[in-house]
């Protein structure tokens, strides 16, 4: 529950009446820097993310996130000595409530640049009041399907290339998974990541037995689950997303598969526990740019520091949901800030966020490819084993693939 | 014939879900005329009853049995405060139920900060019979459903209470005049059906998640199965809503067989539910049974 005494406490539960309507005026939270005078030349950086609705916790772990890498900037000094103001605007896991609470960070808050976005579909929505008709620099920060091409847009996630080109031909070869099932939310993420998921696991020479799409809130998953039991599938590569989820892993669950098959779920992550109960993570495999397991002083520091600023949270700083892109497209925007010199222009930042790359970061170093609006960074996979994400392989700099 | 017994037992258990559901809303539109468009709310709040008793470190089970008390304690308070005012008025105590309802979701959705909570079955896990293994938790909906079906059908039929209540609802006056208090009957009528509500959202939210918006999803159903039941009995909506509950899952099923499966998505199952019970009700514009007590 939130703690309504703590400042913290009290933002956040804040945050969220106000998304439900219940304060008046309802809309965005301002962080201030809290220097004197910061006030003067403030870079604004706009948040819009999930803080209700049905991944909310992920989107928590997102304004958290904003929060962490722009506290850490402004105590450094800011950049270029100009603090960061944050303004953040809730998206309510609902892209018809999105797109007007985005129009207010634009035009009514002025930000410098929107990062957000966790779900295809709320990108969809929001990319083109913030980029077109709001000129504005626009981070999406979540793993995604790829093939999102739009100027001024960077996606600071992992590609299914990243994601998969890896990791099936691992699942095929080294674990001899044949039959998959891919039971999947209806919409633009797993239509076209199944499409390219498809592709590696024929190529392997394993067999999609079965590809369904669902509403996203659908409860009852008998059927389905019946038939991935009937028909031996031994692998399911799995894009069902919250609210769906939790129906579905139950009864997935509570048909026996997890003593019959594998399962792949490649936004899946140390965040999941909100979403689902950790049995039914049991031996999940994922895909991602960081988990927190992996042996990189950087990430584990991060990881800390992140902790230490929200103690008791139960919204974790992971891959799977966009922190590490959140975290990534922050430090990204404040290399390519410095590369203008402090100008804040679209163009002239959009032009510097083309080579603008970290040495350090969660997961390692990240670099974005000219020209593509993607981000070159290291993978891991990874299978949950009693609670904690067990590193499988690794590997450095993987390329995006996309907009080449 | 593995497949045959895991469908009946999916189709029962969604079926159960949808009868506790619709039961407290045939209660209050068969015996009071009145629909009920805060129903669903009512279901909220049995759900958020036990969501309260995780936060407070309670037994979850606890919680459970509790909830059906504390809405139908809710239920009675609104019925004296604003539902009985509007016996004249259906359409106006409609509208009242509805706003009653919306002030529920809003306020449930502040206090959870709209946030979704996935709350743990008190019994997990399944059993197997036969190689097949069935969900512990939907039979305990199965079997709970059919105990309170069972008692509230004797409850209604044998008890001299529920003689009063039927015998109030056949005429009022009369059973005034034979010095029934019909203001106490109806509060105690409206107050089990809004009990039949809280116990239907506690048992079904380890299957789902805690969302402010778990009773609306539920509402639009639940009508659809009082329409296709008939108002005027208690088993009617009861038999629709066995319906509607069978077809969720259902069609589902019905991809499984050859030639079908591509042409029913899921998404089209959906669809074909709500089709479908509109077809029957065009044809039974009463309802199933239409014979009932009125």
């Amino acid at each position: 529950m939130t703690n309504p005494t703590t400042r913290r406490g009290f933002l956040r539960g804040g945050a969220a009446l106000a998304a439900a309507g219940w304060t008046a005026g309802a809309g965005g939270w301002v962080l201030r820097p809290d220097w004197a005078n910061a006030q003067a030349g403030a870079i604004k950086v706009g948040i819009a993310t999930d803080i209700t609705g049905a991944i909310a916790p992920s989107g928590n772990a997102n304004w958290q996130t904003a929060q962490f890498a722009v506290k850490a900037i402004n105590d450094a000094g800011g950049i270029l000595g100009r603090p960061i103001e944050l303004f953040l605007e809730d998206t309510a896991s609902d892209p018809g409530v999105a797109v007007g609470n985005v129009r207010r960070l634009i035009q009514q808050s002025e930000v410098d640049v929107v990062l957000g976005g966790i779900t295809s579909a709320m990108r969809e929505a929001i990319k083109n009041p913030i980029t077109q008709r709001g000129r504005t620099l626009y981070i999406y920060p979540q793993l995604y399907e790829g093939q999102e091409c739009t100027p001024h847009l960077f996606c600071t996630g992992p590609t299914p290339a990243q994601q998969c080109a890896r990791l099936i031909p691992y699942l095929i070869k080294e674990k001899g998974f044949k039959r998959f099932a891919m039971p999947s939310a209806n919409y633009i993420w797993p239509q076209l990541l199944n499409k390219w998921a498809r592709k590696v696991i024929e190529e392997n020479g394993g067999e999609v037995v079965m590809e369904d799409y669902f509403p996203l809130d659908q409860l009852e998953y008998s059927a389905t689950i019946s038939r991935i039991m009937s028909e031996n599938v031994d692998h399911i590569f799995n894009t069902v997303i919250p609210p769906g989820l939790q129906a579905f892993q139950k009864q997935l669950f509570e048909a026996g598969y997890y003593d019959k098959g594998g399962q792949t779920c490649v936004y899946f992550d140390e965040n999941t526990v909100n979403y689902v109960a950790p049995r039914e993570l049991e031996g999940v495999y994922s895909c991602l740019d960081m988990f927190h397991t992996i042996d990189d002083p950087t990430t584990k520091a991060l990881i800390e520091g992140y902790n230490a600023m929200w103690p008791g949270t139960p919204y974790q700083f992971t891959a799977g949901s966009a922190s590490t892109g959140m975290y990534r497209g922050i430090k990204l925007y404040e290399q390519a800030v410095i590369a203008t010199n402090g100008d804040l222009a679209r163009d002239a930042v959009s032009e510097a966020m083309n080579s603008a790359a970290i040495a350090e970061g969660p997961g390692g170093p990240a670099k974005v490819i000219a020209g593509t609006g993607h981000v070159e960074m290291n993978m891991y996979i990874a299978q949950s084993v009693g609670g904690k994400w067990e590193i499988i392989s690794s590997e450095s700099a993987v390329p995006p693939q996309e907009c080449a | 014939m593995d497949d045959v017994v895991k469908l009946a037992f999916d189709i029962a258990a969604f079926a159960s879900i949808m009868v506790l559901v619709v039961s407290g809303l045939a209660v209050i539109a068969s015996l009071m005329g009145i629909f009920n468009l805060g129903h669903g709310e009512f279901v909220l709040l049995g759900a958020y009853t036990v969501y309260l008793f995780r936060e407070w470190g309670l037994p979850i089970w606890l919680g459970m049995l509790v909830a059906p008390f504390v809405v139908g304690a809710f239920g009675a308070a609104v019925e004296r405060s604003v539902i009985r005012r509007l016996y004249a008025q259906p359409i106006i105590a409609m509208l009242a139920t509805y706003a009653i309802g919306l002030i529920i979701r809003e306020i449930v959705r502040g206090l959870i900060g709209g946030q979704y909570y996935a709350i743990e079955e008190p019994i997990p896990g399944s059993f197997s019979v036969g190689g097949l293994s069935f969900s512990i938790w939907r039979t305990v909906i199965i079997v709970s459903t059919l105990g309170v079906m069972v008692a509230a059908w004797l409850f209604l039929t044998r008890s001299a209470t529920g003689l009063q209540i039927r015998g109030a609802l056949e005429n009022p006056a009369l059973a005034r005049a034979s010095g029934v208090s019909t203001d106490r009957l109806y509060a105690l009528t409206f107050a089990l059906g809004a009990a039949l509500a809280g116990l239907a959202g506690a048992l079904m939210v380890p299957l789902f998640s805690l969302s402010a918006d778990l009773g609306v999803r539920f509402l639009v159903q639940a009508f659809l199965s009082v329409m296709l039941g008939g108002v005027g009995s208690f088993e009617g909506p009861l038999l629709g809503a066995a319906m509607i509950g069978s077809m969720v899952p259902g069609f589902q099923w019905l991809r499984e067989i050859p030639g079908v499966g591509g042409a029913v998505s899921p998404v089209v199952a959906e669809v074909l539910v709500f089709v479908t019970a509109l077809v029957i009700v065009k044809f039974r514009p009463n309802g199933l049974i239409n014979s009932g007590r009125r």
